[in-house]
């Protein structure tokens, strides 16, 4: 059995193989993306263009926020199997201030440009349904000391700040681990965790409420949060697949990874897919079973148009979150083959990271109407600049993680949970 | 002479020792024989050869029936037997029917897993030969074994003890039924 942990030094010695040509090629995708996006501006017109970017930018923010939830709960449980994975996401970590600046425009925009931009409610004389604004809509009154200019921006810059200080204080505790091997900084890292936690919940359900669930201020659901959570989680468990089998098939992770680890992973991978049903279903059903139109409203506005007529949505809303998101991952992952098999795993994980695209697109696009207050349709020229985005944040994201990759060895050597993970179940 | 005997047992004193013993029994072809061990030793099911357990396929089928149980049963009940409307709500929808069929398939994975588990391990076991072996209280503390049962096609007392000598068996004791 000490064998295989005999083995895993020579890996280790080494610097990673460099990824500084891979980083650029993601930079310079990023920023075609970026350009591209840009370009949509003038073809159709800042309104769409800022709702895909929100769809481009939460995308990539939850699943770094699920890369920080991973790492801190693998801290506060003194976690031992993930060890060998938790530097790949410690490396995503380094996203978040590329984040903070690339969700900048948004609210440059919408203070600068056009209050009605993207947040209804950050213009009160923005017309409702029904001829009267904003401003002397009761239900925004009742909100007004939440959802207000002030709040969107201090909160803003309150959600990034935490997350870029919990990931640097990670960071640097892990990273300096490997240089003098002091266990002082696992138990900073604990700390950290504890700390950390609560921050991270809270922020991620403020922000899936203020960026997301805001578009519709009148509508509500205490489950939101909760969603946000588990798609965050199962965004960056699925990058961390990615990241596995990529680091395996380059060579960097054999003698590292075993059969157990993939196994874990998937695991992890089923519990959340059941997680995010169980979540995403009772805000479906308490709503269907309640039937008040201040809920309702939010899921007619995804089924059918104002004559009556069912809309893209509602099939995106069948086949892509009932069953792309749930049935179809979760009966794949029930296999336990599947789950060792890396480039099947894979396969999966890359679906996930597709199907949660479109469940975010599924939360954010519908804010976007016609003149009779019907949703756009999803399959559009919107598509273009909702992938360009993705695109253009996620090659900005890429980058950093690649950049970081080169600055710290590829597993955290000096962790006192090491050797066991190296012979996880073996 | 092998109807009276349950089987062979030796003794080893190390994980590594034991494991390597078993991937010999292993190659040697035999079906009927099983390690004891103070503590799990992982990667031990390879070294015995065990396929997965078919455990999960009944926890499967288990789940599988909860569902479709817990949906008739709001089918039934609501829309086909005592047609009642309640809350302005269809006789029958899946989404009402959903909390039902969800618990229900819970239910019945678990049960389906527990009774299978214990329908293919055999337990509860009240009485079992190895027990008779006086050496075999320190398979909880310090030593290993390997049962050979006599029950094997391939078991023939002479050769199975040499095999076992050959794997590094210790001391090698024929057990009682």
């Amino acid at each position: 059995m000490s064998s295989h942990a005999a083995s895993a030094p020579a890996a280790l010695s080494a610097a990673p193989a460099s990824t500084a040509p891979a980083a650029v090629k993601a930079l310079t995708l990023g920023l075609a993306g970026i350009a591209l996006t840009a370009l949509g501006l003038f073809v159709s017109g800042a309104k769409v263009v800022a709702h895909s970017w929100l769809v481009g930018v939460t995308y990539w923010t939850a699943i770094a926020i699920g890369m920080l939830l991973l790492v801190l709960i693998h801290h506060i449980f003194d976690a031992s199997w993930s060890t060998v994975i938790r530097r790949q996401f410690e490396h995503g970590l380094a996203a978040f201030k590329w984040l903070g600046l690339l969700f900048l425009p948004l609210l440059l925009a919408s203070f600068l440009y056009d209050r009605d931009l993207i947040w209804p409610w950050l213009d009160l004389n923005h017309e409702m349904h029904g001829g009267h604004t904003v401003g002397h809509d009761p239900l925004y009154l009742k909100k007004a000391a939440f959802l207000n200019p002030g709040m969107l921006l201090g909160i803003t810059i309150a959600f990034f700040a935490s997350w870029i200080w919990l990931s640097s204080r990670l960071r640097r505790a892990s990273f300096t681990q490997d240089q003098d091997g002091s266990l002082g900084w696992t138990r900073h890292n604990r700390v950290t965790a504890a700390i950390g936690l609560p921050i991270a919940a809270l922020t991620l359900t403020f922000a899936a409420i203020y960026w997301i669930k805001s578009l519709e201020y009148h509508w509500f659901s205490t489950m939101y949060g909760v969603w946000f959570f588990a798609n965050c989680v199962r965004g960056a468990l699925s990058f961390g697949v990615i990241i596995m089998v990529w680091l395996w098939q380059r060579g960097d992770y054999r003698g590292i990874l075993n059969t157990n680890h993939f196994h874990s992973i998937g695991l992890l991978m089923l519990a959340f897919t059941v997680f995010w049903a169980y979540v995403t279903f009772s805000q479906y059903f308490l709503i269907w079973n309640a039937n008040v139109p201040e809920e309702t409203f939010w899921y007619n506005l995804r089924e059918i148009n104002h004559d009556g007529a069912s809309n893209q949505w509602k099939w995106i809303g069948i086949f892509g979150i009932l069953f792309g998101h749930f049935f179809i991952p979760f009966f794949f992952l029930l296999s336990y083959r599947f789950k060792i098999t890396p480039h099947i795993l894979r396969r999966i994980a890359i679906w996930i990271l597709a199907i949660i695209l479109l469940d975010l697109c599924y939360n954010i696009m519908p804010a976007l109407k016609d003149s009779h207050g019907d949703a756009l349709p999803l399959l559009s020229l919107n598509l273009v600049w909702i992938l360009s985005s993705v695109v253009g944040v996620g090659g900005v994201c890429g980058w950093a993680y690649l950049r970081s990759f080169g600055t710290a060895k590829l597993i955290p050597i000096c962790d006192p949970r090491i050797g066991e993970s190296l012979t996880h179940h073996e | 002479m092998s109807a009276q005997t349950y089987g062979l047992i030796a003794t080893f004193k190390t994980a590594p020792s034991l494991y390597h013993a078993a991937e010999a029994v292993r190659d040697a072809g035999y079906r009927h024989w099983d390690c004891i061990t103070p503590f799990p030793v992982h990667g031990l099911d390879k070294a015995m050869g065990l396929r997965r357990s078919v455990v999960p396929r009944i926890s499967l089928i288990g789940g599988i029936t909860g569902f479709c149980t817990g949906m008739s049963l709001i089918w039934w009940t609501g829309a086909v037997d005592y047609k009642l409307i309640v809350g302005g709500k269809p006789l029958f929808s899946p989404m009402f029917a959903f909390p039902v069929a969800y618990e229900l398939t819970i239910l019945f994975t678990a049960f389906a897993t527990i009774i299978g588990m214990f329908v293919l391990n055999g337990l509860p076991m009240h009485y079992h030969p190895v027990l008779k072996y006086d050496q075999i209280r320190r398979g909880m503390d310090d030593t290993f074994f390997i049962v050979i049962e006599a029950r094997d096609p391939r078991f023939n007392a002479a050769n199975t003890r040499a095999l076992l000598e050959q794997a590094g068996g210790e001391t090698i004791t024929e057990l009682d039924p």
